[in-house]
């Protein structure tokens, strides 16, 4: 179920009465795993196998890989955890891809190949939790954490209904010993955590939903060639929509785990006011970043090896992060372009290695910074290349004399929207959203958070899926 | 004497911080604040502008009511493959939604129809729905409002999907919101959503960017998707015309148009679409009927001109060889002849659906599914008898 919607309301109620009562600690974590599960079914009750297969083999892989003695068999335990779990994501993700991209090969070779229609429906965050359960066992294998002390704590690590279908990507040793010892939210606690839930909502049912979703659809799934205002204020709107969607959807996680009494990782960190491309993934979806720094990234080789196998790193980092959002060679360019990015930061902070910009010039490199994270969003964006190029020869003004696609509304909400987003990100660069409350007039805090809840209500969102879900 | 900014005591690493070691429990601090007050009190705000909110719109003259959404047209739709297979079903956009009336027609019956209808939508991928459902063996009603059925418009065309993927979350969403919701709060209609309310403000034009006023909310339903036009539509003059408006603004030439190609491309599709749906169901036993529900005024004149009757309802009768009934052969169907007042020339006010729903299914008992009825309903109402 999505947190956006009327079930998951009740279905949340609920779970903070059960865990409210007084109950022994392992009986609130069944609890707490039951309704997991039912989170889960709530979409598709037979994908529930599926977290099942993933629990129980990375379980057992620990298990093997803290009992086998010999370096191959350490080995082969940590290489049955990642097929496992990168076949099932292969199977049920990348199936058509592969298909897709198998048939084209052969047409082009001039073999006329018919494949099966392949009609498999993606389990919802299956990327994640995948991600999630292969870190344990790969912990494990690096030498970096000991497997959990009992298959309740880790079961419940992979199935914990805020994080599981659209992260944060907890890592085991985040979650497992917060399981380990009874815990319930203070009352301080359950109510931050309810106003981060409503922040989070806020942002995702009324400005990512209501007010953008329509203005960057109409650019890029409709026929009409945009023309240069159209076609930055669609990119722009995605650019507010996905932060918005997907940072919602981290707080309102996290904000869902501190009302149990459980601290989740931050995900964002005001990504809009990143200076720089390295910035910029510290600061976007954090969790993801550093798992493939971690689980790639560095058993690439990293930066120790040189520079050429540096950037070979880089870019191949990049490209699979790419694909991980979705089965299609858009994602790969959107990855690509960050590895980049990233490459050429890399390469100019070695060049200029002493430059240090002047505070206008910080500005104006983040807003560069800024301009070359929406040229990205266009392939992110895009379902086909042949549309992403349109709207790119739209931003560059290369459109010619086309009609207007978006109204003034459209148009407002976008430069108040993403204006105020990126005005609120760079005010916020430096702190932290803790810190603003905690100085804030408690009347503001009340007054605003009553408004948020207000509008949240009155937007009257029809519970449409977070975009990270399908992921 | 300033120094530098303390430090955010809230300031925390995170994993970005961390690189190649295993990640700690996370730090999640609670800003100090009093909580507990900042809570009440910004409970009391939320229901405070709730309140207002809601008392603003039924002063308007909003009614609660049942949210006509995919989800309750599923659970209709639904009724065929629990056991109701054998049922009548009715098809079609608005006008059937909103102008047959189900108490009506179950009172004349004995057992209320299933209500299909979906405003604004073709009912042709529903009859195909049904045509490719073995367990439905009942009567159908085509009702055929000639811009939408031959034009294939599909504003809500994805309710067929919706019903094939609704989760069980979805479900027991719907079920909540129906029960719990609905029924008690006026200001939840997508007409009164906050996006579609900003949006409508009367903001400057764009220069080459065509203005269209999106249709206003025109219906109130109830839970088996009984639905009558709103009595503000009939009742306040300034609302009428507002709808009368939207009307028009249609009714003139667009861009977006498709050129008379194009449009006798979609017709002749349209119409093969029906028939071959028609008899997929009649080899089964199923009756088809087509309805042209009534329309007046300029709505008419415009569907007259842009739909003229011969090139597409009697072209639709003649290749489909179903029945049909075209309001205006029926002098208790004609709004002139009646006095059935339509306030926008396309949708009756609520008594007048009553009176037309019994009128209506006393011809089609008389001449099309009653007893003794079945010479007439197996050729189509010739356009001579007109």
């Amino acid at each position: 179920m999505v947190f956006n919607s009327l079930t998951f309301m009740v279905f949340f109620a609920c779970v903070l009465a059960m865990h409210s009562l007084p109950f022994s600690w392992t009986t609130k974590k069944i609890n707490l795993i039951v309704a997991s599960y039912l989170f889960y079914s709530a979409w598709n009750p037979p994908f529930v196998i599926l977290l099942w297969v993933s629990t129980v083999v990375d379980w057992y892989a620990a298990q093997g890989l803290v009992k086998a003695r010999r370096q191959a068999a350490r080995h082969a335990w940590m290489v049955l955890s990642v097929v496992a779990n990168l076949g099932m994501l292969g199977y049920f993700k990348y199936g058509q891809f592969l298909l897709d991209n198998f048939t084209a090969v052969m047409s082009a070779l001039g073999v006329a190949y018919h494949p099966a229609h392949y009609d498999i429906v993606l389990p919802v965050g299956i990327s994640f939790y995948t991600f999630a359960t292969m870190s344990y066992t790969l912990d494990v294998y690096l030498r970096r954490a000991l497997p959990a002390q009992n298959l309740l704590d880790y079961a419940l690590f992979v199935t914990f209904f805020p994080h599981l279908v659209a992260g944060p990507i907890m890592r085991p040793t985040e979650l497992v010993p917060q399981f380990e010892t009874p815990r319930a939210a203070s009352p301080q606690q359950l109510r931050f955590g309810l106003a981060l839930m409503t922040i989070g909502l806020f942002n995702k049912v009324v400005l990512a939903d209501s007010f953008l979703s329509h203005v960057a659809e109409s650019v890029y799934d409709g026929d009409k060639i945009p023309g240069t205002l159209d076609a930055w204020a669609g990119t722009l709107a995605f650019s507010g929509q996905i932060f918005c969607d997907f940072a919602g959807y981290s707080t309102t996680a996290i904000g869902a785990a501190l009302c149990l009494g459980f601290a989740m990782s931050d995900n964002f960190r005001f990504p809009y006011a990143a200076v720089g491309f390295s910035d910029f993934w510290r600061r976007w979806h954090i969790t993801l970043s550093s798992w493939l720094r971690d689980y790639l990234y560095i058993p690439l080789g990293g930066n120790r090896h040189g520079a050429r196998r540096t950037y070979a790193a880089l870019m191949t980092t990049m490209l699979l992060g790419g694909l991980w959002h979705g089965a299609n060679w858009t994602f790969v360019a959107w990855g690509g372009l960050h590895g980049l990015y990233l490459a050429a930061e890399r390469a100019l902070r070695a060049r200029f290695a002493n430059y240090r910009p002047g505070p206008l010039m910080f500005v104006v490199l983040g807003l560069l910074t800024y301009a070359l994270v929406n040229v990205t969003w266009v392939f992110f964006r895009a379902k086909t290349f042949g549309k992403a190029w349109v709207v790119l020869r739209g931003m560059l003004g290369q459109s010619g004399a086309v009609k207007p696609i978006l109204d003034t509304f459209s148009l407002l909400c976008v430069l108040v929207i993403v204006g105020g987003m990126v005005a609120t990100h760079w005010l916020m660069r430096g702190r932290t959203l803790e810190s603003v409350i905690a100085r804030a007039p408690a009347v503001l805090v009340s007054i605003v958070w009553g408004l948020l809840a207000f509008a949240i209500v009155i937007a009257q969102g029809a519970g449409s899926a977070f975009i990270y879900f399908q992921f | 004497m300033t120094g530098p900014p303390p430090a955010d005591r809230y300031a925390r690493q995170t994993a970005a911080d961390r690189p190649g070691i295993a990640q700690p429990v996370p730090l999640r601090p609670v800003p100090e604040q009093p909580w507990s007050r900042i809570f009440a009190a910004a409970l009391l705000i939320f229901a405070l502008l709730l309140g207002g909110w809601e008392a603003y719109w039924r002063a308007y003259g909003v009614h609660p009511g049942i949210a006509n959404t995919y989800g309750l047209w599923t659970i209709q739709r639904r009724r065929i493959d629990a056991g109701e297979g054998d049922a009548t079903v009715l098809l079609g956009a608005s006008r059937v939604f909103f102008d047959i009336q189900l108490p009506v027609w179950e009172r004349l019956a004995g057992r209320r129809p299933i209500q299909l209808a979906i405003e604004g939508t073709s009912p042709l991928p529903f009859l195909e729905d049904l045509a490719d459902d073995p367990r439905f063996t009942g009567r159908v009603l085509v009702g055929v409002a000639p811009d939408v059925f031959f034009s294939g418009y599909q504003y809500r065309g994805g309710v067929l999907s919706y019903m094939r993927r609704e989760s069980p979350s979805q479900r027991i969403g719907q079920w909540l919101s129906m029960h719990f919701v609905e029924p008690y709060l006026a200001f939840d209609d997508p007409d009164y959503a906050l996006a579609t309310l900003l949006a409508r403000q009367p903001w400057p034009a764009r220069p080459g960017k065509r203005w269209f006023t999106e249709v206003r909310k025109l219906s109130e339903s109830e839970l088996d998707r009984n639905t009558h036009l709103w009595s503000k539509v009939g009742d306040d003059p300034q609302y009428r015309e507002l709808a009368r408006n939207i009307w028009r603004e249609g009714f003139e030439p667009s861009d977006d148009d498709p050129t008379p190609q194009e449009a006798a491309k979609a017709e002749h599709e349209q119409i093969e679409r029906a028939a071959k749906a028609v008899a997929k169901l009649r080899a089964r036993g199923v009756r088809v009927l087509f309805v042209r529900m009534p329309s007046t005024g300029e709505y008419i004149a415009y569907e007259n001109k842009e739909f003229p009757r011969a090139r597409t309802w009697d072209a639709l009768l003649a290749r489909s060889g179903a029945p049909g009934i075209h309001f205006e052969d029926y002098p208790e169907l004609r709004p002139d002849v009646q006095g059935y007042y339509l306030p926008e020339w396309s949708h009756m006010a609520r008594p007048d659906g009553e009176r037309f729903t019994a009128a209506l299914y006393r011809v089609i008992q008389r001449d099309f599914w009653g007893p003794g009825a079945a010479e007439a309903a197996a050729a189509p109402r010739s356009p001579a008898a007109r």
